[in-house]
């Protein structure tokens, strides 16, 4: 469900999919374990550059709900793979581009808010509806106020609506919106590949650096997050809204 | 002088004057550079200057570092980014608002100058941007102040992914603060000029005092640890090897 490809010349764009198009890249705990460690492990495959992507039509609908309402501990399980993979994404020293067609929607807009690049469509629904279900979105609240600054961060983990591509390119979450989501795909694989072919010293000490200052390695402020969000997970109020959802 | 400093009725204007190399930072201008920016800082604590300009002389705004210059002495190129940081850590601290006018192209070290202006204001056919990364190179001295400018996550794709913009799209990513044609480019700064020298001289100064406060402009210790990293870079082998192979072709 977790698929890794290597693409060009020496493999140096790596490919993560994700690829459960049938239930719109939802993740499961196993799933979302899975992408942490491919994540990690592309430190070591010698890739320049990688995509994140999601298989069909929605790139990931966030954690899949039906797990979460069978089993308690499956939210608090997604929640710290999720930080694992958001945090392995960006410690990568090398740039990751989010193919983020259709949407990214919470546990999914999380994942693309830990890439470098996000590339996405004009229809594509985009935020954190998580709020609606008794889950907190603030595990993803550094790193979404990191690309669009605090007052936009308020605004989209407050109010639990979508947002559409356009949107997002507008308030710097997304840096490319195409027309349509079939030219999201290419798009961000030019993208890989052309900053593939850089100097790999210069963009791994670029990136490193814009880590240091902009946060990323703010591990305290990471792991409050995550504390935020797993305060909730089996609140009565959390498990009462999930046991109302018709899935 | 390869940088000059004039007052015209309040209104500094600090020129880059090495139109022959495009405006290329050498550490002989950069020591010009310090020596009009200090006196700038001098004569705005007075009040006879309350807003300043940065322009360059001749086609292009900035070119960049000139690594030319340096590449052949190690000791060299720290020594010049050293001197790029301190130099922007002084701009930003002028008790005024800076503008920088940005003809033609403003490069590298160059769009960092732009960038650290309170307002920069260009012309569609100009080219800006941080290409360093092609070079080889790693844009970390301008890396804080992008961040500021434009926000971190923007920042992000634009020094990891290299190359140049049009002065258009230099405004739609906030990298610049307009883009106007060509040739209304000396109205549109004089049109900002104008009401920045019309503002209450105090309420001005105290304004842009507390936004250097409040966005972290007084943390030197960035931008000079920027300069240490870009440095090593510029230093490692391959880095040097690619450089002297580019100006060997005359690139």
């Amino acid at each position: 469900m977790i698929r890794v490809e290597h693409r060009g010349e020496g493999g140096a764009v790596a490919v993560i999919t994700i690829d459960r198009a049938e239930k719109r890249n939802a993740l499961t705990p196993d799933m979302a374990r899975n992408l942490a460690e491919s994540a990690a492990r592309l430190r070591e495959s010698g890739a320049r550059a990688a995509v994140l992507a999601g298989a069909g039509a929605m790139f990931c609908s966030g954690f899949d709900l039906a797990v979460c309402k069978a089993d308690a501990m499956a939210t608090g399980d997604l929640l710290r793979s999720l930080t694992a993979t958001a945090k392995a994404l960006r410690g990568l020293p090398i740039p990751v581009i989010a193919a983020a067609q259709g949407g990214a929607i919470a546990g999914g807009c999380a994942i693309v808010a830990a890439c470098d690049i996000v590339v996405t469509n004009r229809e594509a629904a985009i935020g954190y509806p998580v709020l609606r279900i008794g889950v907190s979105p603030a595990v993803s609240s550094p790193r979404f106020a990191m690309a669009v600054g605090f007052g936009r961060c308020r605004e989209r983990m407050l109010d639990p609506a979508l947002i559409t591509g356009e949107e997002a390119l507008r308030i710097g979450f997304a840096h490319e919106c195409l027309p349509t989501a079939a030219e999201v795909m290419p798009c961000a694989l030019a993208i890989a590949d052309s900053l593939a072919a850089k100097p790999r010293h210069a963009l791994a000490t670029t990136k490193l650096w814009l880590n240091e200052l902009d946060g990323s390695d703010d591990d305290a402020t990471l792991g409050a997050a995550l504390h935020a969000s797993l305060a909730l997970t089996n609140s009565a109020e959390e498990r009462e809204r999930l046991e109302s959802l018709r899935l | 002088m390869l940088a000059t400093l004039t007052i015209d009725n309040h209104l500094a204007t600090l020129t880059l004057n090495r139109p022959e190399a495009r405006n290329a930072l050498s550490p002989e201008m950069l020591g010009d550079m310090h020596a009009a920016v200090e006196e700038l800082a001098a004569v705005a604590e007075t009040g006879a200057a309350r807003a300043a300009v940065l322009v360059g002389a001749g086609k292009a705004f900035c070119a960049g570092m000139d690594l030319r210059a340096v590449i052949d002495d190690p000791a060299a190129p720290p020594k010049l980014l050293a001197s790029l940081a301190e130099f922007t850590l002084k701009l930003r601290a002028l008790p005024v608002p800076t503008v920088a006018k940005v003809v033609g192209g403003a490069i590298g070290g160059g769009c960092g100058l732009a960038c650290v202006c309170d307002f920069a204001i260009t012309h569609p056919e100009a080219k800006l941007g941080y290409p360093e990364v092609d070079l080889g190179v790693c844009p970390a001295v301008v890396a804080p102040w992008l961040i500021k400018k434009i926000g971190a996550g923007p920042a992000r794709r634009v020094l990891l992914e290299g190359g140049t913009m049009p002065g258009d799209r230099a405004a739609a990513i906030g990298l610049v603060t307009r883009c106007v044609p060509m040739a209304d480019l000396d109205a549109a700064v004089k049109e900002l000029t104008d009401r920045l020298l019309a503002a209450g001289p105090h309420a001005v100064r105290a304004t842009k005092r507390w936004l250097n406060t409040l966005d972290g402009s007084d943390d030197a210790a960035a931008v000079r640890r920027g300069a240490m990293i870009s440095a090593e870079v510029v230093g490692s082998p391959e880095t040097r090897a690619a450089l002297k192979a580019r100006f060997a072709k005359g690139l």
